[in-house]
């Protein structure tokens, strides 16, 4: 039996027992149902395709320390049989995106096993969840330091520490194992990100290294800024990542009208985004979900945030990379839902 | 006689003020640490709303309607995802679910 199969059969051991456990503490702690869904469209060039998607996120705490946590997608693919004419037909995509135990040994180091998502940058971490990310479509750059399936099966140390008031630092080291087991896939690699928060200026910057240890044996450095100033409602988040196959940047601006009447008014819940990016191939190295040639797109996006948790978006995007220049549209709506488990104990102080 | 009366009236003021100061003192102080409970209470919950909105404000809202054992379960979900201390997800633990 291989290392990675010993691992996941070691997790899926390991979480039933400490999901038996959590009912000692089901009177103080109720697990919850978290997650988006939502119907996005897209036209990529004038071939149109739509996405029913469900993710739902499960987050089981066991007292004071330990935290059980899962995300799935669950998504079909609908498009036309020769792309842009013909009739449609669809496909239905499930995937495990993490299962993961947490421990918080103290307050600056938590201790994470199981499937994680990637932490390079933080776009994989914190943006792909449909209901937060502000335009649909991930950046080039994306697949830096997050080949193949953008997780990893292995150990994971990770935390947020206070230096001063006004300044933390933030770090994460991880190590997989290379797997091929269903849901379970992951690579050989280890890597690591440190960066500082102001929170009382909200500007995060930090820094990614990964080294993939099968393959190319090959390293990815990247490096982000997020800047969420208190004096304007304005998002801005921006990335930097290189490879041997290429690098690129991507920086995004979304400014919500909430001076218009507040937060809630009209205009207030409206959020025009806007996001320009870069790509520069390096080397050719087919199926490493960069584009195939130097590319670059400048995104147009407006979001309308409604009651109870559901987004409008909407989104023009030009792309230029030389032989495939396209325009691409999106459509969508989401919706964030959070609730108690069901079935559950009834909470003691709940 | 009259003085002497006075005196005694007096006295019996004093001793009947002393006791009634003595006999306030353990109340008064027990008011003065639940004073102090509910204003560390508070201080924690202040403390909690500006942890809150310098972390979680960056991406989303408060939660609405969420109960004290289902606010545990959410902000361990996100000290581990948004890089938060342990001592911010206890304040703001004080602050979505006082």
């Amino acid at each position: 039996m291989g290392f990675s199969k010993f691992l996941s059969r070691c997790f899926l051991a390991v979480v039933p027992v400490l999901f038996g456990a959590s009912q000692l503490y089901a009177q103080s702690e109720v697990p919850i149902l978290s997650g988006g869904m939502g119907i996005l469209r897209e036209t990529d060039g004038g071939a149109t395709f739509f996405q029913p998607i469900i993710t739902p996120v499960l987050a089981v705490p066991i007292g004071d320390r330990w935290l059980i946590e899962t995300r799935a997608d669950l998504r079909g693919f609908y498009s036309r049989e020769d792309g842009t004419s013909g009739p449609y037909e669809g496909q239905f995509f499930s995937t495990l995106e993490y299962a993961q135990v947490d421990y918080n040994a103290t307050s600056w180091l938590t201790i994470t096993g199981g499937r994680f998502l990637t932490p390079f940058n933080m776009y994989n971490e914190r943006l792909t969840p449909i209901w937060i990310q502000n335009l649909q479509d991930a950046p080039f750059i994306y697949s830096i330091g997050n080949s193949g399936t953008a997780a990893n099966l292995g150990g994971m140390a990770r935390g947020a520490g206070t230096i001063r008031p006004d300044l933390n630092f933030l770090y994460t080291v991880y190590f997989s194992a290379a797997s091929n087991v269903s849901n379970f896939e992951s690579e050989r690699q280890f890597g690591g990100r440190w960066g500082v928060f102001l929170p009382q200026k909200r500007l995060e910057v930090g820094a990614s290294y990964q080294r993939l240890l099968q393959g190319q044996h090959m390293n990815s450095e990247g490096a982000y800024v997020s800047w969420q100033p208190y004096r304007a409602p304005l998002d801005l988040k921006a990335e930097y990542a290189h490879a041997p196959d290429g690098q690129g940047y991507w920086i995004e601006a979304a400014y919500r009208l909430s001076q218009f009447g507040g937060a809630y008014s009209l205009l207030g819940r409206l959020a025009p985004v806007v996001r320009v990016e870069q790509f520069f191939r390096l080397q050719a190295e087919p199926g490493d979900g960069l584009p195939g040639r130097n590319a670059e797109r400048v995104d147009f996006g407006l979001n309308y945030y409604l009651p109870h948790a559901v987004r409008l978006n909407a989104s023009y995007a030009r792309q230029l990379e030389h032989g495939a220049n396209m325009n691409v549209w999106n459509l969508g709506i989401t919706y964030r839902f959070l609730f108690p488990m069901p079935f559950w104990p009834k909470g003691g102080n709940g | 006689m009259k003085l002497r009366t006075n005196l005694y009236a007096l006295a019996l003021l004093l001793l009947s003020c002393v006791a009634a100061v003595n006999s306030a003192r353990p109340q008064q102080g027990k008011n003065l640490k639940q004073g102090a409970a509910i204003k560390d209470k508070e201080d924690d919950a202040a403390e909690g709303a500006r942890r809150f909105a310098a972390n979680c404000g960056r991406c989303h809202q408060a939660p609405e309607d969420i109960s004290a054992s289902e606010a545990k379960a959410v902000v361990r979900h996100m000290r581990v995802r948004a890089m938060l201390t342990g001592e911010d997800e206890r304040l703001i633990l004080k602050f979505i679910a006082p």
